[in-house]
């Protein structure tokens, strides 16, 4: 089933839907649902954010360990890039990239949990805060944008995702790359002595007045300077007048800025402003045209007096520090939530998520920078912000006490938490459980402390967090882990009973394959017995073809049909569909790859007669059947562009070739150096993986029809039987 | 005119007050009646004016529509857009004018690309510009509203693949031609269906009386294949080829006043089974079809969605008035109609069948002031306020909604009003005119159907562009050449003396821009010296300022590579990595054509600088 699995968010909703009391007390208004909800959880948006933000530093301190979840705009970018069993680590590594990169996080929960002695239970902050990427510093470029996913973001409508509430009220953020960027920008622009930038002033050029109204307005400016001006300088009692004339004209007020008398400019058109502007510079040396960012971030004009010209260098210098000062601040502030990342990371606390590669994925390429190419690489750097990371389903798979636990295996979010933490998913509902087995946690929200609340609260990621909280909190428990007796001072990363599994993370729930933060090793189903039940023969992906842009609604049996004709029966484990344009042929060994890649050139090249009746023309027909190696998919999944169709992607990649011809592999090594060296290395355990499980060829493809016929007509009958016996 | 008009009346005369106009606000839960309703004021109007609310426009600066771009470009930057951004809101505004006075009907329709009918339709994924959303928030835009019940839709084309995907029979509508001899083989296959449905049938209509242990009757259904199609017998016939298909469907006429056959599609296409129900009478047969009739105009509907109201303006033929007509048209036909085909001749000719008549008020705007370019429909009302004497008096006969408070889509009564104005402005004659022949004024005649708004010729897509916005001077692309590599944070006036004193080919009269922030836009007034330029940065012989600035990275290209940037839709977030990326792809383009500028090596071996000379 795994094929099906659009979005990690959709299989969480079937089984959050699974869940028997998570739906009852949703409610069905959007836009007040967060005060309706029953569950305690604190809302941050940008209008509370900073309060929260210093509470929550007081409780992250504190806490034992820190748990995350986030909610994207979409997890696959296109269907081609879904996760598959045909995914090799690294494969797999540039689909999550590409997901982290393309698409948006649009809540992200924080929940700490702290062991209270005195109650002998956990005190849990479950935080929800509300993420938009709005652009707050003008800089130029490209635009923010990101991508949706139609059926993510549906899913969210189902959950009452209240997307006004991240739209209009979502906190923004940099990433430290940004912030270094936008403190780069602003050394160059403050460094340079000539340019102005920094002032957000256009050098004013000297345009030669030419309409009446404007000369007549220079006019009128300058004769009201010079009024001012000598009206300060006038010795009068030693004061200057500050009641105008004319005070009941509002566009000009004088006051002091900066220890000097200035006139601040009030209602002018900027083509006005402009033309005081040139009157300043060009009729008054002891004047000077300033601006500066007031409060509400209103732009002020004011027409400053110095007394010299070094008085005058001296305002300049203090306006331009007071402008620089400003633009730090404000990048300070567009920081925002990425202040919470920053805390996490210095306080080192264990970060615990479920299955959450793709959410660090998410956190370093949105809030520390780019991700790397390779998977390795991310790993490292991963490990230098958050040492310890354990993800609760590595630790549910791989402890034998957990996984009996958990009868059937189901290692979801809620299941997980609905199976181990039945007094905390069912609480309020006397579920005669023996209480003493399970750890009690109790709920902390402004202060308020409950430890009964209604179940089911919403599917949002503070909820998330908290429920992964409480998973990994239990199992702790089970693995023999006395929070009475563990020294407050202890930390729980370096328990030994979480050893085994800390800073591990599924790379491929699918495929088991698990990589390790510490090490940025890639470590293949290792972990203890694994449940994996493997529907498919073991993929060598040596062996794979990859074929795109057959003719239309040629389907896996005939593609298959196709190619068995030339090279024997049993030639082919399995053709596996990436979308309607494209499948991935398995061939039984790796000299069939490059046979096939040969003929197939060989007979596009010769437009004799055997071409056309040749097995392999049903394939070929419409001229535009492309093949590849394994190595082209993996080119292409690197690649930043999406279309919906694999043919369409190959060809804006910029595939202009049909075949590629695999090269002898020492070729192929010497060429391709570095990643590549791991690859092989990966491919051949798996390839002595695949000997060792030499359990025939399972036949598996997705549409054979026939099948299906078969399977329709039993439930038919079925069918029918039930509808007569009834 | 409109002769329904309802009892509360509003009227508005002037421009100041449309916060009180009323749009009808339509979601997924007042669609079916506002169908209705919009049905009618359609076809009572003379035109329709429509605005659209994108996810976005452009993902950089140089991908919006530059002053420069000609016809083929702008197209290529506008379909780019379409396929990448989505519809939340679609504006649509059925209106008359006669005299000063101008009937509106808007109504405004929020709009999701939700996967109704579960196949990956009609959008995979979709994406957003932060700043538009942010701005659509400012405006009050209730996004969970457009999310939990916007209006889904299908395009024209992913109608008709969805009808396969989703595999609902169908009643045969084609009449069969029985021309081609049937062979032995056919012969046996009719017969053996023939006697398997007379059986089917014998037993259907006997089984009536019996009554049969549950078992032996599961197992004769199994055997014959008969099953239920609601409350009717039917039976599935397998067929392997559309030749069957017919020879079935011919036979089947022998039982015609009791058997109704259906088509069942294949997953991928064709027909994988007929199925046959028998009805008990002649009336009941009549009775059932009709039945399927309404069921497939039903499942139709579900299908289509918004689309139904594109139908529905297409369908009437009237003049569609739009703002920004190659922007809104792109998505139109993305969205409802199909693909975007790959040029703007296939796409003007494929638009044209569905809306034969579209005006856009920016071009108006121009021919009224030849230097405006409408950015904002309300600066230009107030231009044609303070220049004209164009009163129009609005009236929105619409029953004012409760929840006036947050309204939308009073952006497409601005486009009614400004192009009565206009059409005032321009003496346009009026309705009666258009409606009475359905032909267009001469005047109007001329302005339809323009897509590049830059373009002065209308129908003759133009080589021609137009430089800078002020102060507008034609040129021909030839003298346009794009240079990158100079340093960064170079302004346009910087570029321009740094180049004034680097060659003789810059002692003439030439201009300057930023495209963006790493590549710029030279144009040579003087027409020849590009080439001139263009040759020497290629040759050898370069010495002095220039020679610095080429090892400092400086290249050029003409404006054919742009072009070819566009058409190969290379869009980059910086144009300088789009042009070295489509050089770079296809390096032997521009050397092929050009064989007497051989290139020659030049030290810093980059095919960056090879451009096609002969051809400019």
């Amino acid at each position: 089933m795994n094929r099906h699995r659009p979005a990690r968010a959709l299989s969480r909703a079937l089984s959050r839907a699974l869940t028997p009391l998570s739906f009852s007390s949703s409610s069905a208004s959007s836009s007040s649902s967060s005060s309706l909800s029953s569950f305690p959880l604190k809302h941050v948006t940008r209008s509370n954010f900073e309060a929260a933000l210093a509470e929550l530093r007081g409780h992250v301190r504190a806490a034992d360990f820190v748990a995350i979840d986030l909610e994207m705009t979409g997890v696959t970018s296109a269907p081609w890039r879904d996760s598959f069993e045909f995914d090799r680590s690294d494969v797999r590594y540039l689909k999550v990239r590409d997901s982290a990169e393309k698409f948006a996080v649009v809540q992200f929960g924080v929940c700490p949990f702290r062991w209270d002695s005195s109650k002998n239970s956990f005190v849990a902050h479950p935080h929800n805060f509300y993420v938009f990427p709005r652009q707050e510093l003008s800089v130029d470029g490209p635009s923010y944008e990101f991508l949706c996913q139609t059926a993510s973001i549906d899913f969210l409508a189902k959950y009452q995702f209240d997307f006004n509430a991240c739209i209009r009220e979502g906190i923004s953020y940099l990433s430290k790359r940004q912030e270094d960027e936008a403190f780069r920008h602003l050394n160059l622009a403050f460094e340079d002595e000539s340019s102005v930038i920094w002032s957000r002033l256009k050098e004013v050029r000297n345009i030669p007045l030419v309409s009446m109204p404007d000369i007549l307005f220079s006019e009128r400016m300058k004769n009201r300077f010079i009024e001012w001006r000598d009206r300060l300088l006038l010795p009068q009692n030693g004061r200057f007048q500050f009641q105008d004339r004319t005070s009941d004209f509002k566009q000009f007020e004088t006051i002091f800025f900066k220890m000097r008398p200035a006139l601040s400019l009030n209602g002018f058109t900027s083509h006005q402003l402009k033309l005081v502007q040139l009157v300043v510079k060009e009729h008054f040396k002891d004047l000077s045209y300033v601006h500066f960012e007031g409060e509400n971030s209103i732009l002020q004009q004011l027409i400053v007096y110095t007394e010299s010209k070094d008085d005058k260098d001296l305002l300049m210098k203090e306006v331009k520090n007071d402008h620089r000062r400003q633009a730090e601040t404000k990048i300070q502030a567009a920081v925002g939530f990425r202040h919470v990342i920053d805390l996490l990371s210095s306080e080192k606390k264990l970060i615990v998520g479920h299955n959450c590669f793709l959410d660090i994925a998410q956190i370093y390429s949105k809030f520390i920078g780019p991700l790397p190419l390779a998977a390795e690489e991310l790993a490292s750097s991963v490990n230098k912000y958050f040492p310890h990371i354990i993800d609760t389903k590595i630790l549910l798979n791989a402890n034998h006490i957990l996984q009996q636990r958990i009868k059937k295996s189901k290692t979801s979010l809620s299941s997980a938490f609905a199976l181990l933490c039945p007094h905390l998913a069912l609480s309020n509902i006397n579920t005669g459980l023996p209480s003493h087995s399970y750890l009690s946690v109790e709920v902390e929200v402004d202060d308020l402390r409950s430890c009964n609340w209604n179940s089911g609260a919403k599917h949002e990621a503070g909820y998330d967090a908290f429920m992964t909280g409480c998973i990994f909190a239990q199992a702790c428990s089970h693995l023999g882990i006395d929070f009475k007796i563990q020294l407050p001072s202890e930390n729980l990363a370096y328990n030994e009973r979480l050893q085994k599994q800390i800073n591990l993370l599924y790379l491929s729930w699918t495929n088991g394959d698990v990589i390790d933060l510490s090490t940025g090793k890639k470590v293949t189903e290792s972990l203890g017995s694994n449940i994996l039940k493997k529907q498919y023969p073991k993929i060598v992906f040596e062996n794979i073809v990859l074929l795109w842009g057959f003719p239309s609604g040629l389907k896996a049996r005939e593609i298959r049909e196709c190619i068995t004709k030339v090279f024997g029966p049993t030639s082919v484990t399995s053709v596996y569909h990436l979308d309607e344009t494209a499948v991935f042929v398995q061939f039984m060994k790796a000299e069939m790859v490059s046979d096939f890649l040969l003929l197939k050139e060989k007979l596009e090249k010769s437009d004799g007669p055997i071409s056309v009746l040749h097995p392999l023309a049903k394939l070929l027909e419409g001229g535009s059947t492309h093949a590849a190696s394994y190595e082209t998919y993996k080119e292409i999944c690197g690649s930043s562009i999406s279309k919906h169709l694999f043919a369409d992607q190959a060809e804006v990649f910029g595939i202009r070739w049909k075949t590629k011809l695999v090269e002898s592999k020492a070729a192929l090594d010497g060429e391709e150096n570095g990643s590549l060296g791991k690859e092989n290395s990966t491919m051949r355990t798996a390839a002595k993986a695949a000997h060792k499980t030499k359990h025939g060829v399972v036949d598996n493809l997705r549409d054979n029809s026939l099948c299906d016929q078969i399977i329709h007509s039993i439930y038919a009958a079925e069918d029918s039987q039930l509808r007569t016996t009834n | 005119m409109v002769s329904l008009r309802p009892l509360l009346q509003r009227r508005c005369l002037c421009t100041k007050l449309h916060d009180k106009w009323s749009v009808k606000q339509v979601m997924k839960s007042n669609f079916a009646e506002s169908l209705e309703e919009i049905k009618t004021r359609i076809s009572d109007s003379d035109f329709i004016a429509v605005s659209l609310q994108k996810t976005g426009s452009f993902s950089a600066p140089w991908q919006r529509v530059l002053p420069f771009d000609t016809a083929e470009t702008a197209y290529c930057k506008a379909k780019y857009a379409a396929e990448k951004f989505q519809l939340l809101q679609f504006a649509v505004c059925p209106f008359t004018i006669s005299d000063s006075k101008l009937v509106a009907h808007p109504y405004n329709f929020l709009l999701f690309p939700r996967d109704e009918m579960n196949i990956g339709m009609p959008s995979y994924s979709f994406s957003c510009q932060t700043s538009y959303l942010a701005s659509m928030a400012q405006e009050g835009f209730d996004f969970n509203a457009c999310i939990y019940d916007g209006i889904s839709y299908l395009s024209r084309v992913q109608e008709s693949a969805a009808k396969v995907r989703i595999g609902n029979p169908t009643a045969i509508t084609y009449q069969m031609n029985s021309s081609s001899t049937p062979t032995v083989a056919d012969a046996v296959f009719v017969e053996r269906i023939k006697s398997r449905i007379k059986n089917w049938k014998n037993s259907c209509k006997s089984s009536n009386s019996r009554t049969d242990d549950p078992l032996v009757s599961t197992l004769r259904k199994l055997i014959t294949a008969s099953e239920f199609y609601g409350s009717r017998p039917s039976m599935s016939v397998d067929v392997c080829s559309e030749r069957q298909v017919q020879l079935v469907l011919e036979m089947l006429r022998e039982f015609s006043d009791e058997l109704v056959p259906l088509i069942i599609p294949g997953k991928s296409g064709g027909t994988q089974a007929v199925r046959v129900v028998l009805t008990s009478s002649k009336e009941d047969k009549n009775f059932f079809e009709t039945e399927l009739h309404c069921q497939e105009e039903e499942q139709n509907k579900k299908v289509r969605g918004f689309r139904e109201v594109i139908d529905l303006i297409s369908a009437s033929q009237k003049p569609v008035v739009s703002h920004n007509s190659l922007n809104d048209f792109t998505f139109i036909h993305s969205k409802f109609i199909g693909p975007l085909p790959p040029n703007i001749d296939e796409f003007a000719s494929s638009l044209r069948l569905v809306f034969p008549v579209v005006l856009d008020v920016s071009y108006l705007m121009q021919i009224i002031g030849p230097l405006r370019k409408v950015t904002n429909i309300p600066v230009a009302i107030s231009y044609l306020n303070n220049h004209f004497f164009a009163p129009v008096d609005i009236e929105i006969p619409h029953q004012a909604t409760e929840n006036e408070g947050k309204l939308h889509g009073y952006n497409v009564v601005r486009i009614c009003h400004l192009f009565a104005k206009l059409c005032s402005v321009l003496k346009i004659p009026h309705s009666s005119t258009v409606s009475d022949n359905e032909v267009l004024p001469p005047a109007l005649e001329e302005c339809t159907n323009v897509f590049n708004e830059f373009s002065t010729s209308t129908r003759r897509i133009d080589e021609d562009v137009k430089v800078w916005t002020k102060n507008t001077r034609k040129v021909s692309c030839e003298q346009l050449v794009l240079l990158w590599g100079f340093r960064s944070g170079t302004t346009a006036g910087k570029l321009k003396s740094m180049l004034h004193r680097s060659h003789d080919v810059f002692s003439e009269e030439f201009d300057v821009r930023l495209v963006d922030k790493s590549c710029a836009i030279v144009v040579f007034w003087q027409p020849g010296l590009s080439t001139i330029f263009l040759d020497v940065m290629n040759g050898k012989e370069v010495f002095g300022a220039l020679k610095e600035m080429i090892s400092e990275g400086l290249r050029a290209v003409s404006f054919e590579a742009y072009k070819k940037v566009c058409r190969l839709g290379i869009w980059e977030a910086d144009l300088t990595e789009s042009m070295v990326r489509a050089m770079d792809e296809d390096p032997d383009y521009l050397v092929e054509a050009n064989p007497e500028t051989k290139l020659r090596e030049i030290y810093w071996s980059s095919h960056d600088s090879m451009i096609n000379l002969d051809e400019l």
